[in-house]
């Protein structure tokens, strides 16, 4: 009878210590897409990659949390998030103020930002070291834009007097740059990079600009988002975007996929 | 749906900013479609193989084909050839004016010989004949006997195209040109209002319909006279 009842104590100790672990890491859950290449995508080994996935491993390793990814389809993103089936939407989204209703984000892991391609070798001098715009400079240089785009807006305001030509898709715009149409044309760089300067098309084309990221016109950027009223979690979250800024980790990350940094290298928090 | 009146009346004199350039695209490829069109006649109705077949080749492939389609080819396609932009062309290729008017005026040209042809067909065998008869040349006949004929049966035919060439320019705004076409996509891609914006488009286009056909219903009147009581 002693026996039995020592028996069933080591049982009960055995099971409790199964269910009740001391130590057990916080456990985040993750929402993305997982098929926006080159932000969080499946690799060819299967795997979940990308700067989305790298800022959220990065992240969770500096606030010692376990990650889960889960899977989400876009336009469910927000209700999934709102319905706790994850913790933190970190999939390239945009803050904006409509989602700042419903949602907190993080600072900004990766800036909106627009920038001039053009010519290589054109010398055209279209900005200053600061910068800024020389508006001089733009005289008789066609300009592609995005019909009614940000750098579009960001276009009527900095230089309205500019030879500006609208186009529908950005693939029409790189094909008259090609073409001789145009002279430079401003969109995401990133996308500039992806679909057109790392191809053949644009081997003889570069940047001619700084990136421009004027929060006015082109948006705060992408944050990582979550439910409100997790001011801690929210707090930690950009403790470790600020760690990962000042180490260079998110630079790394990025340059895995582009030749030049898509975050806001001087950590200059927003509100 | 509402439907924000304010915006109409706020963006009917943007788009009528347009209207110039409507215009310049109606008119021009009007003019230069009438020219090659009289010349695809003539090849056509030459009663040569040599230049019969090439103009029935021309006909089939542009009434076969979208406009939307040429003006593409046109506006995108030629210009990847190194050649055409290198070649005395490329300054007038180079504009979406220039290629849109080239698309446009090929596209009618087609359309308008065959109306031209519909026309000359059927000028009644008998006058022709008289003209024969009292020594006329060939050439005199065709100038002082058939043409006058053909016009005035080709008129309301043509009337049809010169209104279908209209609506056609609105096409250009897909190659970057500021029609009134173009303005209102921007402005829609700008309000998100396409109800408002599009409808009035349409009522401006349609007050240019309604001024053209009474413009060829005078000019039909007016050139058959001669048969009115």
């Amino acid at each position: 009878m002693k026996k039995l009842l020592t028996l069933f104590v080591a049982a009960v100790a055995i099971l409790a210590s199964g269910v009740i672990q001391p130590v057990k890491a916080e456990t985040l859950r993750v929402g993305m897409e997982c098929t926006y290449a080159p932000f969080n995508f499946r690799n060819e080994a299967g795997d979940l990659d990308g700067y989305d996935v790298d800022v959220a491993k990065g992240v969770a390793s500096i606030i010692g949390a376990e990650l889960e990814f889960v899977c989400q389809k876009w336009d469910g993103m927000i209700p999934a998030l709102l319905a706790n089936k994850f913790d933190l939407i970190i999939a390239s989204m945009s803050i904006t103020d409509s989602r700042l209703e419903k949602m907190d984000f993080s600072q900004p892991y990766r800036i909106s930002v627009g920038r001039l391609v053009g010519k290589k070798s054109a010398d055209m001098n279209l900005f200053d070291d600061m910068g800024a715009p020389i508006a001089a400079n733009f005289d008789g240089v066609k300009v592609g834009l995005e019909r009614a785009s940000t750098y579009a807006s960001w276009f009527e305001a900095k230089l309205p007097d500019a030879d500006v030509i609208y186009y529908d898709s950005s693939e029409s715009l790189y094909l008259d740059l090609v073409n001789g149409r145009t002279d430079v044309i401003m969109t995401n760089p990133m996308k500039a990079f992806l679909k057109f300067l790392s191809k053949d098309d644009g081997a003889g084309y570069e940047f001619v600009s700084p990136q421009i990221d004027e929060r006015k016109y082109f948006g705060i950027g992408v944050g990582i988002g979550l439910r409100k009223g997790n001011d801690a979690l929210k707090d930690r979250l950009n403790i470790a975007l600020k760690t990962l800024t000042d180490d260079g980790s998110l630079g790394t990350y990025a340059h895995k996929y582009f030749p030049f940094a898509i975050h806001n290298e001087q950590w200059t928090p927003v509100e | 749906m509402s439907f924000d009146l304010a915006l109409i009346l706020d963006s009917i004199p943007k788009m009528l900013m347009g209207i110039g350039l409507t215009f310049q695209l109606l008119f021009l490829s009007a003019a230069l479609g009438l020219t090659l069109a009289v010349i695809l006649l003539l090849m056509r109705i030459s009663g040569r193989w040599y230049l019969s077949a090439p103009t029935m080749v021309y006909i089939y492939i542009f009434r076969g084909t979208p406009i939307l389609v040429q003006i593409f080819i046109i506006y995108y396609g030629l210009p990847q050839l190194e050649f055409i932009r290198d070649s005395i062309f490329w300054p007038i290729l180079r504009e979406p004016f220039g290629c849109a008017v080239l698309a446009l005026s090929l596209n009618t040209g087609a359309y308008v010989s065959e109306i031209l042809r519909g026309g000359v067909l059927g000028v009644d065998r008998g006058l022709k004949e008289a003209g024969a008869a009292l020594g006329l040349s060939a050439r005199d006949r065709f100038i002082h006997i058939t043409s006058p004929i053909a016009i005035r049966l080709a008129l309301p035919a043509y009337s049809n195209d010169f209104i279908s060439l209209m609506k056609s320019t609105a096409l250009a705004s897909t190659i970057t040109l500021l029609d009134m076409m173009g303005i209102a996509r921007t402005i829609v891609a700008e309000t998100y209002a396409p109800y408002e914006i599009f409808i009035s488009l349409a009522v401006i286009y349609l007050i240019l319909t309604w001024i053209i056909q009474r413009s060829f219903g005078w000019l039909e009147k007016r050139m058959s006279r001669h048969v009115r009581q």
